[in-house]
């Protein structure tokens, strides 16, 4: 590979790597990035998944340097109305979360019969919230992250992504493998793709 | 472990098509056309793409390429949890017998920087020419693999990932006290006479060149596995020429015939030329 492209070619990875997803690490959103993500914008409001696709909002509870989403509610409903769970995990302060938010508003016209079968399951979390402050309630238990993530075979164990989106069945058994990040899908043709389960 | 003739052949005339492919002129293949919501149109599982053009021509030639005969099939997600681990399974239908097995794999990545992620030169030792490991994909694109028959007969899988930043990912390491460090396991117990499944781990940061480290905020020298020689009780199974494609701790998962009790070992060269080796010990 000629060295005079190497720097090209290492800032467009670097963009496609940061363009795909907000890492929940202070490295990466350390001002030495050399590519840093878009700026929110000004005088943002955090809407979280539009009202459009009627989404379950779940706040955390706990004490601080806890936080803990109790999916119980949200599996007893997805059960008693026999839909499948969309559980969206955001944060008020990312800008990948709004790009998506956002895809989701402009095409919410296309896009809300499909989620139809879905109940949509909208966390709303931090970027400052770090993967071992950040706990799942399902049943009795409350996991942290990665062990949560391991409990259902989730690869995404290894690093905390927000935006991040896990599908279940309304016995909470994942229904297919997902991406970090909401990068690979905020295309309608792609966001049907996960809803439709294409593998 | 110096390098071989045949093998530093294969270095250099990997370089070259590396810098063939980094000379590529940036022009837009009429097969390559923007789709609604700004996709690629050949995102077809068998479609071409500009990149696979210049690859096949450069390490096939003319050779005609079987894409639907069935007798190599790759296994991979269309969405992976990560691009710098995306988990890779490449199955052959045919069994490996001394009159036709499967003589060379090239698993390729045909939008990578480097796209020639890995060539395995196979023996009939491997008993069955199936292999797992975990690429890097920098960016939506083909995957392929290309199954060269001890009869010269080509076969091809391909599939189309959507996956980005695998060659940017930033590094994850936390032992580097361990870099070289070869290490065997099998699964299940070995079959004596019957292709045994094993797994083979360097660890080791087979690092791309194209990773920040956001202390320094420089780019961290690529520094990658090059080669892996597997052989059993002295008979050589099968040797790997790889690439920094190949994720983060190089791990194959592959099969070997353990005719009688012998020893497994496999002898590891990286792009520092540091030499590491592992074994173990069957029956």
């Amino acid at each position: 590979m000629p060295l005079r492209q190497r720097p090209d070619r290492r800032r467009a990875g670097i963009r496609v790597c940061v363009g795909a997803c907000a890492v929940a690490l202070g490295l990466l959103a350390g001002p030495g990035m050399a590519a840093p993500p878009p700026a929110m914008p000004a005088g943002h409001k955090n809407e979280g998944i539009p009202p459009a696709y009627r989404p379950m909002v779940v706040e955390p509870t706990g004490a601080p340097g806890r936080s803990e989403f109790d999916l119980n509610p949200a599996l007893a409903r997805a059960k008693r109305e026999n839909r499948r769970l969309y559980v969206y995990l955001g944060a008020d302060d990312c800008p990948y979360c709004r790009r998506y938010e956002n895809f989701l508003r402009k095409n919410a016209g296309e896009l809300v019969p499909h989620f139809k079968p879905w109940l949509v399951v909208d966390l709303r979390s931090s970027l400052s919230t770090l993967q071992s402050q950040l706990f799942f309630r399902v049943g009795q238990q409350s996991l942290v992250y990665a062990a949560f993530q391991r409990s259902i075979n989730d690869e995404r164990a290894r690093m905390l992504v927000y935006p991040s989106v896990w599908l279940f069945d309304p016995q909470m058994k994942p229904l297919m493998p997902m991406p970090a990040g909401t990068g690979t899908f905020e295309t309608v043709e792609e966001q049907l793709e996960i809803l439709n389960l294409v593998q | 472990m110096k390098l071989t003739p045949p093998m530093a052949l294969r270095f250099h005339r990997r370089r070259r098509l590396v810098i063939g492919l980094g000379a590529l002129p940036l022009v837009v293949s009429p097969t390559v056309r923007a789709a609604v919501g700004g996709l690629p149109s050949n995102t077809g599982h068998n479609d071409g793409s500009p990149e696979w053009d210049v690859l096949r021509s450069k390490l096939f030639g003319t050779r005609p390429i079987d894409a639907t005969s069935g007798r190599v099939q790759l296994i991979i997600p269309l969405r992976a949890a990560y691009g710098a681990s995306v988990p890779v399974k490449i199955v052959s239908n045919l069994a490996q017998t001394p009159e036709l097995y499967v003589k060379r794999l090239h698993l390729l990545v045909d939008k990578n920087p480097s796209p020639l992620a890995a060539t395995l030169e196979l023996t009939p030792e491997v008993g069955q020419a199936d292999f797992e490991t975990r690429i890097r994909v920098d960016e939506y694109g083909h995957v392929r693999v290309i199954s060269e028959l001890s009869n010269g007969e080509l076969h091809m899988s391909s599939r189309f990932v959507k996956t980005s930043g695998g060659c940017s990912a930033p590094p994850n390491r936390d032992s580097p006290e361990l870099i070289g460090k070869t290490l065997f396991k099998l699964p299940g117990p070995p079959k004596i006479g019957q292709p045994t499944t094993v797994d083979l781990t360097v660890i080791h940061p087979n690092d791309t060149g194209f990773e920040l480290n956001n202390v320094t905020v420089m780019y961290i020298p690529s520094y990658f596995v090059r080669t892996i020689e597997v052989s059993y009780a002295g008979r050589k199974v099968f040797d790997a020429d790889l690439d920094f494609s190949i994720s983060e701790n190089p791990t194959w998962r592959f099969n070997f015939v353990p005719h009688a009790p012998g020893e497994l070992r496999a002898e590891v060269v990286d792009s520092k030329e540091k030499h590491y080796s592992g074994a173990l010990q069957i029956g």
